[in-house]
């Protein structure tokens, strides 16, 4: 091992273990000069941040994009009625986006013919081609349901608003709708709680034909589908 | 050197170190043999043959295999083989290193077999259940009594930075494996840990970043100061630098732990020192790059003809890669996006593969010859692994920073009006980055063929050569120019007494109230400038105080773990009292029923938190997709957290309540039949086996023993709880088709515990809480023992 050295001026030590030897070069200025750099960060970044407060936290920036889409929402929400729900339901470019989102996220639980059976198999889901319906039927309850969900452990829908954004549960809707008649009748079902009196578990006997008061007056009665299951069109 | 002392002739005890060497070559062929399996899995669903062969257990086996196992293995080669000559002397003792060797091959195969039984505590590389933890910290033990005894019985008075290196690694590892796996057994098998949520996450994270530190980072740094000048036949570039780098490395190292934990509910000040000590963290980890490779000045020819050098300079190399990674990985903003991903996972195995392998296989083609007097079998089967290694590595860390960074902007993407997600389907995501997977197989599969090459190469020359033990005629030293140095020579100087000053400021300024702070900081600044200035002046009274310091091995021991308890103290400690009334943010969990009990001691014996996170970030898109950001509050009675540091799968913090049982009963057993292209295993175990009754109130009694306010239940109480909910539940499940379900079955305990997921209570301020028992004193310290509290829940 020569002790010559490779650029001018380190000294070799003289100290030699099991043959190994050691320079003792300086250390590099611009390894130091970026060590240096960091620590200045660390104290310049603590009193900003922590210290002085500046800058928004996390929590804070999350509560503040949330007011705004809320409050966004709220007057889209203003906007929306019945009616223009059911144009919504024949303009072929919503609808379709809404089957797209649909055939995603909501045919896991509700089938893609909507009928919430898979070869026969149940699904999690409430059937949505028929004419019965546990939260209403209506467009506005329809959407209201899609937005918040059902929070329910035996038939739980989930809250699809935050994670889908109201333009795509406003589309869903639509699509749903798409696949129905505007004035067709709605009945509500057994364990519906907005049944008159329905905190209780009633017998389903008592369910089938219960007209929603909420239910269209001056449409023409549609022909009743008999069949609950039956595929959607 | 020494004149006047008496020769004696020693035989190094080599066989230790040949059984350390191919016992690392062989588990390391073992352990990566699992990851590329499990990373196999991922892509292919099916191949989740059984329940003990499913990706939950066996991605802990692949982790463990690979660090405690393949490297663990191959560091004690390297130190035994190193150790024996820088100290002039034979390993202390024969017995102990036999007792280390076989030891530590007795826990992997503990290891081995309980990890796929589903036996583990649910911590990252802290999963093997309790009796192996006492295994393991016994043979440490008994490895550090022989290092340090051959340290006192060396001939050779001053101690090499590799050495240093040893010493850090050894009683590290001990303190942090000691804390991180307190815990109290209700069994044989299981235990909980005594922490909980945001303590037992930071103690987690101080094990976890800093077993990345003294376990895979330290040792083989020490092994790198010994092997490369070795095999380079070239002087270390600089003493100097080895100073202030081993020095400031074990010092920073231990504070970085919080950057596991960035946009968490872990309190904001243990986040910001995790960020900037990880970036102060960058130039120590490049000073042991730079003395690496700058070594090599004069040598570089030997890069062309030597695979050693080779091996070497590419560990190095990545070495360097993965310690600016690391700080870029800390910021926030870039952890926002990369947190959670295959950028992670990425950047370990550019660690792991790049610098613990390559160092491994350096120094093993180096050793084996030596060992075994003889020349390697092959050269050119060296080369042809360093280079399917070196390619089998890129194209893995390819394919996972692509991965990582096209999921998290996906995942995190939102509309250009801020109102929606972009993606809002989980799953959209996943199937993007499948192909990617892909490539990820191909890189581990390469490299795993240069392992195996390897072992043939090495195996084909041990069966050439025969052992060999070197003996060496070495000066016995006289007692006297060694080990004299008193507490008072040690403590009593300026270099002490100035960091110890300078640090002191500095924790003044970090903790004391506003206006002190900023005094203190003041005074740290202008301290800092007269310790410059004494040190300019006085800077040779430094270096030989040093040099003492180098001839007292156990000065110098001492000095190195006040180092690195530093950083554990002053986060720890606080922390422990951060969940006080105030700190709960207002939500409280509530605590789990018997069956839920039951059922996330399932979830974590699967491994589900390999996949899944419970913590929702404080980050609109996190908020978005999986609901309100966690708070501390909600995890205080998990013992242990599972806050999980991957999302393979979806977030489920709030999952409770999202979906109908049946929903969970059809997932589990076809994931697919729910969400198509999922690439989560089937587990129809669940549904035949039954969950354990037997020691439940056992585990409930030591959930209360550490704070968890149970009522006073008796053992058929527990069990009467648990099966009227589970019979309970079965009833709901029949109610929605799903009839067949046997209420003591694990599935029914899963589903309780998936429904409880993100349920608490607020506590009102008269303090009492909702929903759960009254006269329940509002938790002051929940996660550590707590007598007072325990006795007044059962009365």
């Amino acid at each position: 091992m020569t002790p010559q050295s490779p650029n001018n001026g380190p000294v070799l030590r003289e100290h030699s273990y099991d043959g190994i030897q050691e320079y003792d070069q300086k250390l590099p200025n611009w390894w130091l000069f970026t060590w240096y750099i960091t620590m200045v960060w660390f104290v310049i970044a603590w009193v900003a941040y922590y210290q002085l407060s500046l800058g928004e936290s996390g929590e804070e920036q999350v509560d503040k994009a949330l007011a705004k889409i809320q409050a966004v929402q709220l007057k889209e929400l203003e906007k929306l009625t019945d009616d223009k729900l059911w144009a919504m339901s024949q303009d072929d470019k919503v609808v379709g986006a809404g089957a797209a989102t649909f055939a995603t996220t909501c045919v896991a639980c509700h089938a893609p013919d909507l009928s919430a059976h898979i070869n026969g198999a149940k699904l999690p889901g409430q059937p949505l081609n028929d004419t019965e319906w546990k939260h209403g039927g209506n467009p506005l309850q329809i959407l209201s349901i899609v937005r918040k969900g059902a929070p329910d452990l035996t038939k739980g829908m989930p809250p699809w608003e935050p994670q889908l954004g109201l333009n795509r549960v406003v589309e869903v809707v639509a699509f749903i709708l798409s696949k129905h008649k505007k004035g067709e009748p709605i009945t509500l079902s057994a364990d519906s709680p907005l049944k008159p009196g329905a905190a209780a578990a009633t017998p389903p006997a008592a369910a089938a034909s219960v007209t929603s008061p909420a239910a269209p007056a001056a449409t023409p009665p549609a022909p009743a589908t008999a069949v609950p299951s039956a595929a959607g069109k | 050197m020494t004149t006047n002392a008496s020769k004696i002739t020693i035989e190094f005890d080599d066989r230790t170190v040949r059984r350390f060497m191919i016992a690392s070559i062989i588990w390391g062929i073992v352990g990566m043999l699992a990851g590329v399996f499990i990373a196999s899995q991922l892509n292919f669903h099916q191949l989740n043959l059984a329940s003990w062969l499913s990706f939950g257990r066996l991605r802990p086996l692949h982790t463990n295999a690979v660090i405690f196992a393949f490297v663990g293995n191959m560091m004690f080669a390297g130190i035994y083989y190193s150790t024996q000559r820088l100290c002039k002397a034979r390993t202390a003792s024969d017995l102990l290193s036999n007792i280390h060797f076989w030891g530590w091959q007795l826990i992997i195969v503990a290891a081995a077999i309980t990890l796929p039984l589903g036996l583990t505590r649910g911590q990252e590389y802290a999963e093997l259940i309790w009796p192996i933890n006492i295994a393991v910290a016994l043979i440490w033990v008994v490895f550090s009594v022989n290092f340090f005894w051959t340290l006192a019985k060396r001939n050779e008075p001053s101690l090499y930075v590799a050495l240093w290196f040893y010493i850090a690694t050894i009683i590290t590892i001990a303190m942090l494996y000691i804390v991180n796996h307190l815990s109290i057994p209700t069994s044989w098998t299981h235990s909980y840990t005594i922490f909980a949520g945001v303590q037992n996450g930071l103690v987690q994270w101080w094990y976890g970043h800093n077993a990345v530190a003294f376990f895979l980072t330290t040792p083989i740094l020490g092994i790198m100061y010994y092997f490369l000048p070795k095999a380079a036949e070239r002087p270390v570039y600089s003493y100097r630098l080895s100073i202030v780098h081993f020095w400031s490395l074990v010092f920073i190292y231990i504070w970085a732990g919080p950057h596991h934990l960035l946009n968490t509910a872990l309190p904001k000040w243990l986040q910001m020192l995790g960020t900037f000590f990880s970036l102060m963290l960058w130039a120590p980890s490049w000073g042991g790059m730079l003395n690496g490779l700058l070594t090599l000045r004069g040598a570089w020819d030997k890069l062309r003809t030597d695979p050693v050098i080779k091996f070497f300079v590419a560990a190095v190399t990545f070495y360097g890669m993965s310690t600016f990674e690391g700080p870029l990985l800390s910021i926030r903003a870039v952890n926002a996006l990369s947190h959670y991903s295959d950028w992670t996972i990425g950047h370990v195995h550019a660690g792991a593969m790049g610098w613990n392998g390559f160092m491994a296989a350096g120094m093993f083609y180096w050793l084996t010859p030596r060992l075994y007097g003889t020349k390697l079998y092959s050269t050119s089967w060296a080369n042809f692994h360093f280079w399917i290694g070196t390619i089998g590595i890129l194209i893995y860390v390819a394919a996972m920073w692509w991965s990582g960074i096209m999921q998290g902007l996906m995942l995190n993407a939102t509309t250009p009006d801020g109102l929606a997600l972009v993606y809002p389907n989980f799953i959209d995501t996943l199937t993007s980055i499948r192909f990617l997977m892909g490539f990820r197989i191909i890189g581990g599969s390469l490299y795993l063929v240069g392992m195996i090459l390897m072992g043939v190469n090495i195996w084909l020359t041990i069966r050439k050569g025969s052992p060999v033990n070197e003996s060496r005629e070495v000066a016995v030293i006289e007692r006297t120019q060694r080990d004299t140095m008193s507490l008072k020579e040690t403590f009593l100087n300026d270099p002490i007494a100035c960091t110890f000053a300078g640090m002191l400021l500095v924790l003044a300024w970090l903790f004391l109230p506003p206006g002190a702070d900023i005094a203190a900081l003041i005074c740290a600044g202008v301290f800092a400038v007269l310790a410059v200035k004494r040190f300019q002046t006085g800077h040779n009274r430094w270096s030989q105080w040093y040099e003492s310091l180098l001839h007292n091995w156990m000065p110098f021991t001492v000095l190195t773990f006040v180092a690195v308890a530093l950083g554990g103290l002053i986060q720890i400690i606080p922390t422990v009292m951060v969940n006080r009334a105030t700190n709960v943010e207002d939500r409280i969990q509530q605590p789990y029923t018997p069956l839920e009990l039951a059922g996330r001691d399932i979830y974590v014996s699967e491994g589900c938190y390999n996949c899944h996170s419970q913590m929702i970030r404080t980050m609109l898109p996190d908020v978005l997709r999986y609901g309100d950001y966690s708070r501390l509050g909600e995890s205080i009675y998990d013992h242990p957290f599972q806050w999980g540091s991957k999302r393979t799968g979806p977030d489920l913090a709030r999952e409770g309540g999202k979906y109908p049982h049946s929903w969970h009963y059809d997932h589990m057993k076809d994931p697919r039949a729910i969400s198509v292209g999922s690439n989560m295993p089937a587990y129809p175990n669940l549904f035949t086996e039954k969950f354990d009754q037997k020691t439940l109130w056992k585990k409930i009694a030591v959930m209360t023993q550490l704070g968890v306010p149970y009522p006073a239940m008796t053992d058929t109480e527990v069990k009467t709880k648990a099966v009227e909910q589970g019979i309970q539940i079965v009833k709901e499940l029949e109610i929605q088709g799903r009839s067949g379900a046997l209420p003591d079955t694990k599935i029914v305990a899963l589903i309780a515990y998936l429904q409880k997921l993100g349920k608490f209570d607020v506590p009102d301020l008269e303090g009492k809480l909702k929903g759960t028992p009254a006269g329940i004193p509002f938790p002051l310290k929940p996660g550590i023992p707590d007598g007072y509290r325990s006795s007044a829940v059962t009365k």
